[in-house]
This record gives structure tokens, C-alpha cells and sequence, in this order.
């Protein structure tokens, strides 16, 4: 594998929308997290909700992991649209083909993109890590590794966000229609969701039945589903007519979707023509 | 021994069969045209052999074994079109496929020389012309000095001197015991470098073979007078024959290749008062033998 990467790193460190877009990536997320930062500290902190809101510090260990998590998730559509362009441009200038004639089997031909998806996903973790690690620190509170978990949660969803981008230049090889699919699935998927988070609760209410936040159950919404921000006073009041969240059942979810993702791709590349 | 033999490989698109239970061989050491109008299958069938595509029937060997991408880093290859990443420069692009074949990068200079790039070798390949992207596909498939070399239409975009060149590169090739497979629609190009031929025609393989026993399979023996048609009566009755026919003011004789001797034709026809203008003994030419076989 590393021979293939190696191979794979030729490819990326000439192109210029790799550096611009990965760069770009670096610098938003500090500037996001900054940005909540500030937001919270400096507006948030001063709305009178009669002493219930001000005591609360979503940067402050052991939130952190929460926080940062959370609201680098909102970025992580860069790196699928890098990984969307970076699979459907070896169809348009059909290097695909190249790299196969040149002698790469099929497998080693999407293994080494599907372990790029991975990478990025493990760089992406890495840096929400560190993020998290110094808005921690910044906010004048003691370390702590409570929480955590939100890191592998992040994870999760990075690398689910990669593997449908992979999916999605693969199957679909146009980087114009692959892009805008990936974000039409997006708005769609996350409707249905709310539709189904609504029916969720009026299950709940009116039947008793608790089946969850349905919602967490589609393919990006169970990792999304697992990131949040941390809940406010006000909120975990009202947190507690929701249906539960059945946490577990949500990560073996995003997990098995994973799966799917990996094969399909996979299937694709190795069953059809190039 | 065979570099290649293809077993009852076909291919279909829908209901199109782009390629029907083709067989042949091809030995070591032989440039293999592969001639065929527009989609007769040409690419289809190296694209088969290459993994781009795949069969929907039928099998093939690479070096008399079960075909694997190992047998692949083996094999030059330009199939259909120069396939390269537009915005890295030919020693960019060439250090990819060196990568992938295993090769050292050491022999990147050595075949830019040979496809006359080295001037251009830092540009990048979106600024290349039809010809030079061509010229680096060749090159690529140099990388490596590989005794098997596949070219699909090699000099598709090349002016006449880049023609000519690529013709002399692959005789050269050729002289070097390199066994080169090449597929064209230019029979030009592959009466004067292949040593065997395969021809298709709408996915069927009409012949394959020794390029001189395809072209040779027939004498043709050239004549004409001033009395055509009272020719075309007599000769009618000169033995050995397997047909006559008018061609442009000439008749041609037709005899089973090396059959045809042209004293005897002319004492043939001395001998029932015709006197010949014009006598030549003609190869039948690769082009007239292709119209022949696919129409």
C-alpha cells in the first residue's frame, strides 16, 4: 500500500487545487472554531436567560471535544469535494485507464482512493484534535479527556462524508453532476431526516412508542447525528420529551454505512468498464 | 511462443456486438497489425486485453499464462488516446507511470530523447499539441525498455515527418526482437512495418496471419491491348486461371499466388494474334485485399 501512496502523493502534490483546498481546510477550522468562540464569549455569554446560559462554556474541557467536533463537521464538505474532484478528473483525462494499462489491478486502483478518503479522514482528526486541545486550554480550564469520544464520533462522520465523495465520483464520474448530487443528497437526506425526527416524536407523545431520533438512522445523518453541540441548560430542559438516542445502535449504523460505502465503490471499479 | 493468444473473446454493448468469438495468436517477436474499418473492434479488443474493459465472453493468456496486472508492467502500451494529467509536465506525468510499472525514473530522459520532447519535457501537458501528447504516450510506453509493445492508432495526430518517424522507431523496435501489436485503420502504415496481420470487420476476425501469406494468397497479372474485348474472350481459355476481370483500361489476370508466369501469358497471347501493350506481374496490394475482404 505504501508503494501505491506513494505513487498516489505524485499525483496530488502538483495539483494546485490540492494545496489551495487543503489549506483553505487548515485555516477554516481554526477560523470556524475562533469564530464560536467569540460568538459564545462574547454574545451568548451576555443574554440574560435568568443565570442559566452565562455559566455555560462550550470550550472549556471537558466540551471542547464536543464543541470543536461539532462545529469543524460544518467543513467537512472541502475535503469531500477535493475527493469528488481528485476520483471523477481520472475519468475525464481517463488516467484511470492510464494507471490500470500501466499496470495498477482495479483493486489497487480504488484501495489507494478509498485509503486516501481514509487519510484525509485520520488529517481531519488529527486536526480537530489539536484544535480542540488549544481552545481547551485557551479557555482557562483543566485538561481533561471527558468527552472525547466526540473526536471519534468526528472521525466517523469525516469519514463517512469521504466515502459517499468517493461513491459518488466513481459512480456517477462527471465532477459537475458528482458534486451536485453529493449536495443535492445532502438537502434531501437531511429533510427526510427532520421529517422523520418529527414523526419520531409525535410517536413518542402520542403512543408512547420511543424508537429513537429516527433520522439518525439515514446514511449521513448517523454520523451526523452523533455530533451536536453541547447542550445548554435551556435545552437539556427541553431535551427530555425527545425520543432517546439510541447512541450505540447510531455508530453501528454509520459503521455498517461505511461498509456499504466501501463496497459499492469497490464493485464498481472492479465489475465495470473503465 | 505467444505473447498473446485470444480464445472466443467477445464483447457486447447492449445489443451490440462490438466483438463475436474472436481467436488468434500472436508470436514472440512479429509486429501483429490489427486492421479494421471504424468500429470493427479494435480498441475494444486491446481494451479487453489491457483490463479497461471487460469481456463478455471468451478469455485470453498473456505470455502463455492466465493474465494478471504483473503481465501488464510488462507491456508498453498506448491504447485510443495519450492519457495523461493535464496540469503536470511530461517528467511528471512519466514519473507516474514509472511509479506504477516499477521502473526507475532513470530511463525518463532516454525515451523523451526518442519522442524528440526532451525540449519540452518541463511543460506542462495541457499546453502540448495533438502530436506532442501523442509523441509522450509513445514515450511512455517506452518507459522501460518492455519487449511487448501495444499501440492503438499510433500516429493518430502526427504530421508526415512524425509519421515517418514512428514508422522508423517501430521497425526499429521490431529489429530489436520487440514483438509489437498494433492496431490502425491506416493500411498504409501496416503494409510497410507488421510482419502479420489480423483483420476485422464489425467485431468478426475475417483472417489473420503472415502478412505475406494474406497479401500473397493471389497473383495478379496485369494486361491490356488495343483489342480489350476480343483479350477478355481469349484469355478466358488460358490455363491456370481463377478469374479475369476489367479493371480501370486494364484486364487482370488472377492465378493462385506463384502460379503466374508472364512469359507464358504473353506467348499465350502472341499465340491468338494479341499483342500486349502493356504486361506486369502486381502484388495484390493490402488495400485492394482489405476492400475485398469487407465489403
Amino acid at each position: 500500500m505504501m508503494k501505491l501512496l506513494k505513487t498516489e502523493w505524485l499525483k496530488l502534490k502538483n495539483y494546485n487545487a490540492f494545496i489551495v483546498l487543503s489549506s483553505f481546510l487548515v485555516l477554516g477550522v481554526f477560523t470556524t472554531n475562533y469564530i464560536v468562540y467569540t460568538v459564545n464569549k462574547n454574545i451568548v455569554g451576555n443574554v440574560n436567560t435568568g443565570g442559566l446560559v452565562s455559566s455555560f462554556n462550550p470550550y472549556s474541557f471537558s466540551m471542547t471535544w464536543q464543541t470543536t467536533s461539532y462545529a469543524t463537521g460544518w467543513l467537512l464538505m472541502l475535503p469531500a469535494l477535493l475527493l469528488i474532484i481528485l476520483v471523477t478528473n481520472e475519468f475525464t483525462y481517463k488516467t484511470n485507464r492510464q494507471n490500470i494499462i500501466d499496470g495498477w489491478s482495479r483493486e489497487e486502483f480504488i484501495n489507494v482512493k478509498l485509503a486516501l478518503a481514509l487519510i484525509i479522514a485520520v488529517c481531519m482528526t488529527i486536526l480537530v484534535f489539536i484544535t480542540a486541545l488549544l481552545f481547551g486550554f485557551a479557555s482557562g480550564t483543566d485538561f481533561s479527556l471527558n468527552g472525547f469520544s466526540h473526536v471519534g464520533y468526528f472521525f466517523l462522520k469525516s469519514l463517512s462524508y469521504n466515502l459517499i465523495a468517493v461513491l459518488m465520483g466513481v459512480w456517477i464520474r462527471r465532477t459537475g453532476f458528482a458534486i451536485g448530487l453529493y449536495f443535492i443528497y445532502l438537502g434531501a437526506e437531511n429533510i427526510i431526516s427532520q421529517l422523520l425526527d418529527v414523526w419520531s416524536i409525535k410517536l413518542r407523545s402520542e403512543h408512547g412508542i420511543d424508537l429513537g431520533s429516527m433520522g439518525d438512522y439515514l446514511p449521513m445523518n448517523a454520523s451526523d447525528g452523533l455530533l451536536t453541540f453541547p447542550d445548554n441548560p435551556l435545552k437539556s430542559i427541553a431535551k427530555s420529551n425527545l425520543p432517546t438516542d439510541y447512541i450505540w445502535l447510531v455508530i453501528v449504523l454509520a459503521a455498517g454505512y461505511l461498509v456499504l460505502f466501501y463496497w459499492l465503490s469497490r464493485r464498481k471499479i472492479i465489475k465495470s468498464d473503465l | 511462443m505467444e505473447v498473446l493468444k485470444v480464445e472466443n473473446l467477445s464483447k457486447n454493448y447492449g445489443q451490440i456486438k462490438a466483438l463475436k468469438e474472436v481467436n488468434f495468436s500472436v508470436p514472440a517477436g512479429t509486429v501483429f497489425g490489427i486492421l479494421g474499418p471504424n468500429g470493427s473492434g479494435k480498441t475494444t479488443l486491446l481494451g479487453i486485453i489491457m483490463d479497461v474493459l471487460k469481456a463478455s465472453g471468451g478469455s485470453y493468456r498473456l505470455f502463455g499464462q492466465e493474465p494478471t496486472h504483473e503481465h501488464r508492467k510488462q507491456i508498453g502500451t498506448l491504447l485510443e488516446t495519450p492519457n495523461f494529467y493535464h496540469y503536470m509536465t511530461a517528467v511528471q506525468n512519466l514519473k507516474v507511470s514509472a511509479a506504477i510499472k516499477e521502473r526507475g525514473e532513470d530511463d525518463i530522459d532516454r525515451v523523451l530523447e526518442i519522442v524528440n520532447l526532451a525540449a519540452r519535457k518541463n511543460s506542462r501537458f495541457s499546453t502540448y499539441s495533438l502530436g506532442m501528447k501523442q509523441r509522450l504516450a509513445i514515450g511512455a510506453a517506452l518507459l522501460g525498455n518492455p519487449d511487448v509493445l501495444v499501440f492503438d492508432e499510433p500516429t493518430n495526430g502526427l504530421d508526415p515527418v512524425g509519421i515517418a518517424e514512428i514508422r522508423e522507431l517501430i521497425k526499429k523496435l521490431s529489429q530489436q526482437g520487440k514483438t509489437i501489436i498494433m492496431a490502425s485503420h491506416l493500411l498504409d502504415e501496416v503494409e510497410k512495418v507488421c510482419t502479420h496481420v489480423a483483420i476485422l470487420k464489425q467485431g468478426n476476425l475475417l483472417t489473420y496471419g503472415d502478412v505475406n501469406e494474406i497479401l500473397v494468397n493471389e497473383d495478379v497479372v496485369e494486361i491490356r491491348s488495343s483489342e480489350m474485348s476480343r483479350m477478355e474472350d481469349v484469355m478466358k481459355r488460358i490455363p491456370g486461371h481463377t478469374s479475369i476481370k476489367l479493371s480501370e483500361g486494364n484486364l487482370h489476370l488472377l492465378f493462385p499466388a506463384g502460379t503466374a508466369d508472364l512469359a507464358s501469358v504473353n506467348r499465350f497471347c502472341f499465340d491468338n494474334g494479341i499483342t500486349l501493350s502493356h504486361l506486369q506481374l502486381k502484388k495484390k496490394s493490402l488495400e485492394s485485399k482489405f476492400f475485398e475482404l469487407t465489403n
